[in-house]
């Protein structure tokens, strides 16, 4: 498959590395579909956010006691990849604009990260649950 | 894909850890407890072999973090060797490669240490 052809792969997970393994898998598929190596950097930053955001999403994204799915699509489509997961936790609007910590702080890391490694970092809650949006140009 | 770490000691008394796997918030639970057996053990230079981590995130890099306080906690010190290309950019990103020098092999971690 060339660059210009789309792509696109769904799932829903529960379990936190059950939903890890998933999201690898996702951006594998993407890699040979496009027929990039592993060192391919764009690809290799997206992952990293895609990373970040997603085991955030596998660990605080779900009410304490329940077993709500994450849902998870990746798409490729015109040179750009998006990546939407959707989950049922607590809104998480004050954490969005959280700095990089000092070098100490062995936390708090991960949406900062995200932050600039993606084109774009969307959020926003809708009734219930949490939908986020990654997007890299490739 | 669960972190696996093997543990083996040089002639020298330099511990290494060979990770194999995703250094992720699935994973950095079994280094910090390789960390903090060999700490217990009285090890106060560690290597971390990174040769076979695949994939680094924030949560991973905290366990690092943690285990070079421990280290340092007992006056010892911390080195990583190998690290792929996504790790060092994740090291780069978070101008953590400040913090932590890294050596492109284990011999070279090993070598002054």
């Amino acid at each position: 498959m060339g660059s210009k052809q789309p792509f696109e792969f769904r799932a829903r997970f529960i379990e936190l590395d059950e939903g890890l393994e998933v999201l690898h898998t996702s951006v594998e598929r993407l890699r040979q579909a496009m027929g990039r190596t592993v060192d391919d950097r764009p690809l290799m930053l997206f992952e990293t956010a895609l990373g970040e955001i997603g085991s955030n999403v596998l660990t605080h994204g779900r009410p304490p006691g329940t077993e709500m799915p994450v849902d998870y699509v990746l798409r490729f489509e015109g040179g750009v990849v998006e990546a939407s997961l959707t989950d049922s936790g607590a809104p998480v609007h004050e954490h969005l604009k959280r700095e990089m910590p000092a070098h100490e702080s062995e936390r708090g890391r991960g949406l900062a990260m995200a932050r600039s490694l993606l084109d774009e970092l969307g959020y926003r809650r809708d009734g219930d649950v949490n939908r986020w949006r990654l997007v890299k140009r490739l | 894909m669960a972190l696996d770490v093997q543990t083996r000691q040089t002639d020298g008394g330099i511990i290494v850890l060979a990770a194999t796997g995703r250094l992720d918030v699935a994973g950095a639970p079994a280094l910090k407890d390789a960390v903090s057996e060999a700490a217990k053990n009285g090890s106060s230079r560690v290597v971390i072999d990174m040769e076979g981590i695949s994939f680094v995130d924030s949560t991973g890099l905290g366990s690092v973090i943690s285990a070079l306080k421990q280290i340092r906690g007992s006056q010892g010190d911390l080195r990583l060797a190998a690290p792929n290309q996504q790790v060092r950019v994740v090291l780069e990103l978070t101008t953590l490669d400040r913090v932590f020098p890294y050596y492109a092999t284990v011999e070279e971690a090993l070598t002054g240490f």
